[in-house]
């Protein structure tokens, strides 16, 4: 697992030869960032981008700037807890907070996480479905798929697969210049931007920020850097990685507001998900922008629903210390495949039966996303301000102030959310 | 101290308590525990008090005068005698060095965390006993075992069990709060029985009987041979009797002969009937005879063939049964009433045309110690004839057994160096 980089030929090494192995150190270190920050664009995110662009139109286009922001200083707080301490999110609130707080906090993710993988397989279900593939053969084959895509492979492997998967995501990028935006008009919203505090632009907000920064992300980032065996050395790159993954994904989320506000907001349709706003945009930008449009919801579902059920066996294990690692066999880590396992045979599973309460399950996802998300904020400020387990690189305070000032924004917002949703 | 001998109690079930003076003072609540990890059962050495202000005090140990259920009653005036708290050479707190912490086993392969540990008041001081790495340990940690257990009792007729593992067992790694393994259930059967027996000679019975219930047939019975005499008879006693007779099967005849002397008569006709007819009679035949001469300390266990067998043959057969041998160096010939005929050396068997019957090579004159015979006697013979081990025949020449010069060594040597 540990991935030994070539840090010490780097002075014997010449010119020209430097570089090379300086690009070779940098891809030996890629990878968790991006994947973490592109999996946020799963089906939840697509669904929130569609609806913000289709309801709002560009009015909401800009908040994606102090989001990635915002995305940015939290995972870099993980990724730094990473390479630092050498053990994973769970692993750390284990051993700091013990096993009571632990305990009530894994039954908590372990739901979280299903719920939020049973919104993924619905996704796929949803997507496949455009292209006329019935939902009770699209769904087993994608749990057979994903399921496989671990068992068989190892962490090289599947980090190349899943680094593949998001290349994919361009095909929002292309539909955005498919649907033809008035270029200047967007230049426009975002240089100068009207806020809009009208109750359901606030609640779209949050649902927005809520989609992008998610709970399981963090012990997901953590996890899989310490398991690529990073550490303090790569943290340069490592940062890089995170804010490069970020930037990404809001160039994503942007094409995604963009294609619904100029052709579906325009034409006054209303839409209620991600596959009405494939459909819909057929006749409004061309089939193939509404096909690579669903195309990229089957894609991020898929990618999704394997690394949920995989982030949430890595962090159960983690917190109760059982071998953890896509590369050990089933005998090696009885406890991690089988929680991958059941995660995805529960998610898939329940997708399958006829009429699935599935647009409640996607809503339930995203309040359960919120109630946790300062909650495990809260562990992370404690835990990063740990100068015993920190060290020098503990926060400062500029990066205190910021912290506590996106988890009171943070939690602001989820607690709307709540309220919102059940009033 | 009231010393209610062995009472234990859990460190999770002590975290919290108050620490009181003599004279009903509170000084605070316990907030970790030091312990003297140098020694192989570390001793309580002092008490980290989390007093009213949060301020946090070290106390030594030697200031508790009772200790009872977790209630830690101290001296009167202890007040004075906290100190701030430095790390003292050798010492580890249980709560900020062990509990929570991620153990491994021997090849570092993760296993389980530190749910909680268990504490033994022993001849006055309390000592660190065992590792809780069982779900009680954890459920205990949450504050739902009790919950948990009328549970599973209502609904399924079940108890939790205890999940001990022995500290003796674990050691520290450095730094990176990891505790590891001296040996894992997984590994076990990786290790040199000799190694494992010393290891199971080290622990107390409950925890040998864990280890030893891990081990299959084969590799408890190598355990076994490799024991201490004492240790092998609890092993024994503690085992199920038809594995008990399984294992004594696969144990070499002088040894299981050697165990079987040391358990009560009952119990040995009871393992004697339980083993296959062959291995029973190979035994029963060791027993006759007494400890101290030639027929107690032989084995049965040799290779022998007929005289018309051709080199080849007996070649092939001692390269598929060798490891069941006790002693192979010798080839014993012998006819079909088991008179004893002749001996063929393992060297000469090796360079002979495979073709020859073993007779044409055998070597007719032979030593042969009488059942009988001292362990003097056999000494001289096997200082005249250099041999490696010495065939004993009774008076119409049949064979009885083989004395290994090894085994006669594990006798006298001992006498010999004393």
């Amino acid at each position: 697992m540990h991935n030994s980089s070539p840090k010490n030929k780097h002075q014997e090494s010449k010119a020209g030869a430097r570089i090379w192995t300086r690009i070779a150190l940098v891809f030996a270190v890629v990878g968790p960032g991006i994947i973490t920050s592109n999996v946020d664009n799963d089906a939840g995110g697509i669904t929130t981008y569609s609806l913000a662009g289709a309801e709002f139109g560009l009015k909401l286009l800009w908040y994606m700037l102090p989001i990635t922001g915002i995305l940015i200083l939290v995972q870099e707080i993980c990724a730094r807890m990473g390479v630092v301490s050498g053990k994973g999110l769970a692993a750390l609130i284990r051993e700091e907070f013990g096993a009571k707080v632990t305990f009530y906090l894994m039954i908590g993710i372990i739901l979280t996480n299903l719920a939020n993988t049973i919104a993924e397989f619905a996704g796929v279900v949803a997507s496949m479905q455009i292209f006329h593939v019935p939902g009770h053969f699209s769904a087993p084959v994608a749990a057979i798929l994903v399921w496989l895509l671990v068992i068989k492979g190892s962490y090289k492997s599947v980090e190349k697969i899943f680094l593949g998967a998001c290349l994919f995501y361009a095909a929002y990028i292309i539909s955005g210049f498919l649907a033809k935006p008035d270029w200047s008009l967007v230049y426009q919203e975002i240089s100068s931007p009207q806020p809009d505090f009208s109750p359901s632009a606030i609640i779209m907000v949050a649902g927005l920020v809520g989609t992008t920064i998610a709970p399981w992300m963090q012990f997901y980032l953590q996890a899989a850097i310490v398991d690529k065996g990073l550490n303090i050395t790569d943290y340069k790159i490592v940062r890089w990685d995170v804010i490069i993954g970020s930037v990404t994904v809001s160039v994503v989320a942007f094409f995604i507001i963009l294609v619904c506000a100029v052709t579906i907001h325009k034409h006054g349709i209303s839409i209620q998900s991600a596959e009405e706003a494939a459909l819909a945009l057929v006749p409004l930008a061309g089939r193939y922008a509404g096909d690579l449009f669903a195309f990229g919801l089957l894609n991020a579902s898929l990618f999704a629903a394997s690394i949920l059920p995989l982030s949430t066996a890595y962090t159960v294990c983690e917190a109760f210390g059982w071998e953890s690692s896509v590369n050990c066999k089933f005998s090696e880590a009885p406890q991690f495949y089988i929680l991958y396992t059941l995660m995805i045979i529960l998610g898939a599973g329940l997708v399958m039966i006829p009429g699935a309460p599935l647009i409640s399950i996607m809503f339930l996802s995203q309040v359960l996303n919120a109630i946790f998300l300062p909650v495990i904020l809260f562990f992370m400020a404690k835990l990063v301000n740990d100068r015993s387990l920190m060290g020098e690189n503990a926060n400062g305070k500029i990066s205190n102030f910021l912290m506590w000032g996106v988890f009171i924004l943070l939690s602001v917002l989820s607690i709307g959310t709540l309220v919102t949703s059940f009033f | 101290m009231t010393d209610p001998f062995n009472i234990f109690s859990f460190f999770s079930e002590i975290l919290g308590n108050p620490v009181i003076e003599e004279d009903g003072g509170l000084l605070g609540k316990v907030h970790d525990l030091s312990a003297y990890v140098q020694e192989n059962d570390p001793p309580i050495t002092g008490i980290i008090i989390s007093s009213a202000h949060k301020a946090r005090f070290f106390l030594s140990w030697s200031h508790v005068i009772d200790f009872n259920h977790g209630i830690i009653k101290v001296k009167k005036g202890s007040r004075e005698s906290l100190e701030s708290i430095d790390s003292r050479a050798g010492d580890i707190l249980l709560r900020k060095g062990l509990l929570d912490k991620q153990i491994v086993d021997t090849g570092g392969a993760k296993v389980v965390r530190v749910n909680d540990l268990q504490l033994i008041c022993r001849n006055g001081s309390l000592v660190l006993s065992k590792v809780d790495v069982g779900l009680r340990g954890l459920f205990r940690r949450v504050g739902i075992l009790n919950m948990i257990e009328s549970f599973l009792q209502w609904l399924f007729d079940y108890t939790l069990g205890e999940n001990l593992i022995n500290w003796r067992l674990v050691q520290p790694v450095g730094s990176n709060d990891i505790l590891r393994l001296k040996f894992s259930q997984v590994r076990l059967a990786k290790l040199h029985p000799g190694e494992l027996a010393d290891i199971i000679e080290d622990l107390d019975q409950p925890g040998r009987a864990r280890v030893f219930r891990a081990l299959d047939i084969e590799m408890a019975a190598d355990v076994l041979e490799e024991a201490d005499p004492k240790v092998q008879v609890l092993l024994i006693q503690d085992m199920p009797t038809e594995k008990a007779s399984d294992v004594l099967e696969k144990m070499s005849p002088s040894k299981a002969t050697d165990l079987l002397q040391d358990l009560e008569e009952p119990q040995m006709e009871t393992l004697l009937k339980e083993m296959e007819p062959e291995a029973a009679e190979d035994v029963r035949e060791l027993l006759s005879h007494d400890e101290e001469t030639a027929g107690g300390m032989m084995t049965t266990s040799y290779f022998s063939q007929p005289p018309d067998a051709t080199v080849e043959e007996a070649l092939k057969i001692l390269h598929r049964e060798a490891e069941d041998f006790e002693v192979i160096y010798y080839t014993y010939i012998l006819d079909a009433e088991d008179h004893l005929l002749g001996v063929i050396t393992i060297r000469e068997l090796l360079i002979s045309d495979p073709m020859a019957s073993l007779q044409s090579i055998m070597i007719q004159r032979l030593a042969v110690v009488p059942p009988e015979a001292s362990k003097t006697d056999m000494l001289n013979m096997f200082e005249k004839y250099g041999l490696r081990a010495l065939p004993v025949a009774d008076e119409d020449g049949s064979i009885c057994g083989v004395i290994r010069f090894k085994a006669l060594m594990e006798e006298v040597g001992p006498r010999i160096f004393r």
